[in-house]
């Protein structure tokens, strides 16, 4: 079955957001554009296995993420384990003010483990719910929800946030996990 | 004028809006930031490489299906 324009016209329209994503992963635009053509290329070949009607972006998004990871380990990477980062790696940005700068907030989010950087940007920018980014990222929802609750305390951490700290993660993650996030 | 960063009503904002089980809504400063970060690269010209690829994937598959 041929390509149809129609999806060429949808891969088309997520590129942008796909590059995003892409971005936040490698954290090197020359490598998140090569992450996006491979998957631009990937989606193309198994356009047959995409289901009309599903989630298309969700679907790019996976291969996106299957091929970053599946490059890292190509290159030897180790993954980043979010359980085995200790807080002294982090190291503080003072906040002028209370004002975050981008490129403040771009340090800071580089410093977050892949698996925990992945599920903020996923929930917090991409748009996706909790239940599309397990998909996603294959694991279960709370799985998600506590990588999220734990990124956004770490961004406060090397932020130096305040205001908000009292009021959200520990008590999502205290939903999620029965107990509070230590960290 | 030294007026404060924050609008009176910010704080209570943050907590509605948790308890609405969204904590990077738009009154989270760190919500804020990653959306902004996020849409800055969203909002990018498409570099043409990606116009390009896709148009050899078409020439191809169409080369391929006059065979």
């Amino acid at each position: 079955m041929a390509v149809s324009a129609g999806f060429k016209a949808d891969l088309i329209s997520a590129i942008p957001s796909l590059r995003a994503f892409a971005v936040s992963l490698a954290q090197n635009s020359d490598r998140a554009d090569d992450l996006v053509q491979e998957t631009l290329v990937k989606a193309w070949d198994k356009h047959e296995s995409f289901q009309m009607g599903t989630n298309l972006k969700a679907w790019l998004f996976t291969i996106l993420r299957n091929e970053f990871y599946s490059q890292m380990r190509k290159r030897g990477r180790e993954v980043q384990d979010s359980d085995g980062v200790m807080t002294s790696r982090l190291a503080v940005h003072p906040s002028q003010q209370g004002k975050l700068d981008l490129q403040d907030f771009r340090a800071a989010l580089e410093q977050l483990p892949e698996d925990q950087r992945e599920a903020i940007v996923l929930i917090g920018a991409s748009g996706f719910s909790y239940e599309e980014a397990a998909v996603i990222c294959n694991c279960a929802v709370g799985t998600i929800k506590s990588r999220v609750s734990r990124a956004r305390t770490r961004l406060q951490e090397i932020l130096q946030v305040s205001g908000e700290a009292e009021y959200g993660p520990d008590s999502i993650a205290a939903q999620v996990m029965g107990s509070p996030v230590h960290g | 004028m030294d007026r404060m960063e924050k609008p009176a009503d910010t704080e209570a904002n943050i907590v509605r809006l948790n308890k609405n089980g969204d904590p990077l809504g738009p009154n989270s400063e760190i919500g804020r930031k990653l959306k902004q970060y996020y849409e800055d690269i969203v909002s990018e010209e498409i570099p043409d490489r990606f116009s390009d690829l896709l148009s050899r994937l078409e020439t191809a598959e169409r080369s391929k299906n006059e065979e």
